[in-house]
């Protein structure tokens, strides 16, 4: 029997419980000295473990991390809603001022009268600066103080 | 392997199911994101507290690594299992736990709990001899002090594999590496480890 014990790979296989080649598993399935050693090496190894956590602990803190999440989430909400605000406002505050009726009501016949007034005195104004007019059309009292000189 | 079978996440929620629990979850269903979590915290905490060093708060551990799976629920694009995942952002965590502890050489990576060590549950014989008791206790140390000198990759394979209780296949997915690198240095692994813990053996 001793000749035949499974070697180190065949252990580590049987450990791992990996399949075997049929003869180590007939000999593991007969021999104590190499089942022994299997089951002693997982004993020891599930030994080695250490205990799970209890319930509370596994709660705690998986509550936890959903509480800070959901805040996360709540606060990018709300982020959300401010930023929709502020945009809504930079939309709307120029439509409104555009389309909504002008608060200092201008008196148009005033402005008109006004404007009767320079075209009567002067045509030109309407089309040109005075400084174009006096330099192309000088005036009577200037043409005259140029004949007197 | 029992203790596979019980920890081996994700088998209460089918997997149909699960991609709707992550649907709801990624619209903020705060339930579906509780289930979801419920399925796998046995094994986040496990993995936690293996892969941690020392003195680290598995608790706040398993919170942050909840807490970082949620606020990535959108990224997560279903090209791995949920809880494959899951394992891997709590790979991650501890890794980065342990790279900040390495920088502060005073605090230890391990601690020896030797209070911890029933030796009757790791020998057959149920009478409680104290030379055999010594022997197992030898045994059990010899095994966390070896876990300790293996590489950190083999370290995590052995811890998710036997402490944890994964599927190889998760543990690739875990550790974004193909099934056969995993059973590499779960053999390596486990060879070390064997030939440490049967040194102590008569």
């Amino acid at each position: 029997m001793n000749a035949k014990h499974l070697s180190d790979d065949e252990l580590n296989r049987a450990v791992l419980g990996e399949a075997l080649a049929p003869e180590a598993s007939a000999h593991l399935g007969m021999c104590l000295v190499c089942r022994r050693q299997r089951d002693g090496f997982l004993a020891l190894v599930e030994h080695a473990r250490a205990a799970d956590p209890d319930k509370a602990m596994r709660e705690r803190a998986r509550e936890g991390a959903l509480t800070t999440w959901s805040g996360v989430q709540r606060r990018h909400w709300r982020s959300w809603l401010a930023v929709a605000a502020v945009v809504a406002i930079l939309v709307l505050v120029p439509i409104v001022r555009t389309y909504a009726p002008n608060a200092r009501a201008v008196d148009a016949d005033a402005v008109m009268a006004g404007v009767e007034k320079v075209l009567d005195r002067d045509p030109l104004a309407a089309v040109a600066s005075q400084e174009i007019v006096d330099t192309l059309v000088p005036s009577n009292g200037a043409s005259e103080e140029g004949s007197e000189s | 392997m029992g203790m596979a079978a019980a920890a081996r996440p994700g088998t209460g929620v089918e997997q149909e199911d699960e991609r709707q629990l992550l649907e709801q979850a990624r619209r903020g269903d705060r339930e579906a994101a509780a289930c979801l979590l419920q399925q796998h915290e046995l094994a986040i905490f496990r993995t936690c507290r293996h892969l941690l060093p020392a003195g680290e708060d598995v608790e706040a551990a398993v919170q942050e690594v909840f807490l970082r799976a949620l606020r990535a629920l959108g990224r997560f694009a279903g090209e791995c299992s949920f809880g494959g995942w899951l394992a891997s952002i709590a790979i991650n965590l501890c890794r980065d736990r342990l790279r900040r502890r390495r920088l502060i050489p005073f605090l230890p990576l391990e601690v020896e709990d030797e209070d911890a060590v029933s030796p009757l549950a790791v020998l057959p014989s149920p009478e409680p001899d104290p030379e055999r008791v010594a022997m197992a206790r030898e045994a059990v140390r010899r095994l966390r002090r070896e876990l300790h000198r293996l590489s950190a990759r083999q370290r995590e394979v052995f811890a998710l594999r036997f402490f944890v209780g994964l599927e190889l296949e998760r543990i690739a997915e875990a550790l974004a590496v193909d099934v056969g690198t995993v059973k590499t240095h779960l053999h390596r692994a486990l060879q070390r480890v064997r030939a440490a813990v049967e040194e102590a053996r008569p």
